[in-house]
């Protein structure tokens, strides 16, 4: 008689009666033996989980909560909103402002430029400046430091950079006024920064007397620092400080005086172009 | 697939997810998976049960109602007329 083996089938353990749940329950007590018989081990194994775990609780966390109070949201929202209209508005109407001013600023205060060289890095009682006649700077063009104080002359001009000769070069000749009681005086480049001028000795003229040069008005260009006189000669001399410290002159703005400075300009040096 | 899929997804939101959620995944789960909440709560216990606090294991409490439940409710859909 032929025997008929069947497979016996354990209703726990055959692979194919045993769900998900069952094999989760296992992996569940295995855990839980693990935790009970090697906690160190347990520990050591599931520390990087935790970590993993709290880092991600924290971004959802963080996530969640910024969707915590619609209605604050929406609030904050329709306020940013109307806050970035406005400030858009602001903005065109600044924009426009500034366009305006920039254009009024370019007829009436001239070219600002910045000073490429000075003293001694460029030839003594010179500045170099970075704006040609790209920028609209043209030879006769006054130069003024900061507070509207008259430097100079530009005496050359490439396409984008240009010279400027100081009132102080040897040579530079100009008209101005010294004094509190506006004295005419001749001004004459000395060098090295320095200027001079001849006044009578009557005129009363004594250190610390402001210096004036033509401009749109009258312009500082510096003050008495000494008073020479010679007891044989009527007139005494004057050694003039520049305003400003041309070696620390950054910046210069140039405006065309017109003819009025031409004018007063009797003469330049003879080493310029 | 799906009861592989929810088994897995409980498991691992016990680790990375909130308990709420833990817990939805294994109401839902034990629909077709009836240990899944037991499994459910003992891995929770084992990961999060302080014994010196003396406190009860609640997540393996909560998971053995809710798998007596399910198993009730299994065995009333089985003798009744909804599943022939």
């Amino acid at each position: 008689m032929k025997k008929t083996f069947l497979a016996k089938r354990n209703a726990l353990l055959s692979s194919t009666n045993i769900s998900w749940g069952a094999y989760a329950l296992i992996v569940a007590i295995l855990t839980l033996l693990l935790r009970l018989i090697a906690p160190n081990f347990f520990w050591t194994l599931f520390t990087p989980v935790f970590r993993a775990s709290d880092s991600l609780s924290q971004a959802s966390h963080a996530f969640f909560n910024s969707f915590g109070d619609t209605a604050k949201l929406a609030l904050q929202n329709e306020k940013l909103t109307n806050e970035n209209s406005a400030l858009a508005l602001q903005n065109q109407a600044l924009l426009q402002k500034a366009n305006s001013l920039s254009g009024l600023a370019r007829e009436s205060r001239g070219i600002t430029a910045g000073v490429v060289a000075r003293p001694p890095a460029s030839p003594y009682d010179t500045l170099v400046l970075a704006g040609g006649s790209a920028d609209g700077v043209t030879l006769g063009m006054e130069a003024f430091g900061d507070g509207g104080v008259p430097l100079g002359v530009i005496t050359a001009v490439l396409a984008d950079f240009s010279r400027v000769t100081l009132f102080s070069s040897s040579g530079m000749t100009l008209s101005g006024w010294v004094g509190r009681t506006n004295l005419p005086v001749t001004i004459t480049g000395a060098g090295a920064g320095a200027m001079r001028a001849s006044v009578a000795r009557s005129a009363g003229i004594t250190s610390g007397d402001i210096v004036f040069a033509p401009g749109p008005g009258q312009l500082p260009i510096g003050s008495v620092a000494r008073v020479d006189s010679d007891p044989s000669s009527p007139s005494v001399t004057l050694r003039i400080m520049p305003a400003l410290n041309l070696f620390s002159v950054a910046w210069v703005t140039l405006r065309d005086t017109g003819s009025a400075l031409r004018g007063a300009l009797s003469s330049t040096t003879p080493t310029l172009p | 697939m799906m009861r592989g899929t929810l088994t897995i997804l409980s498991l691992v939101s016990v680790v990375f997810f909130p308990w709420p959620l833990t817990a939805l995944l294994a109401a839902g789960a034990s629909s077709v998976e009836p240990l899944v909440p037991l499994a459910v709560g003992l891995f929770a216990d084992t990961l999060y049960y302080a014994p010196q606090a003396g406190a009860l294991p609640l997540f393996t409490l909560c998971g053995i109602l809710l798998t007596a439940i399910s198993f009730f409710v299994r065995s009333r859909l089985k003798t009744g007329s909804i599943g022939r």
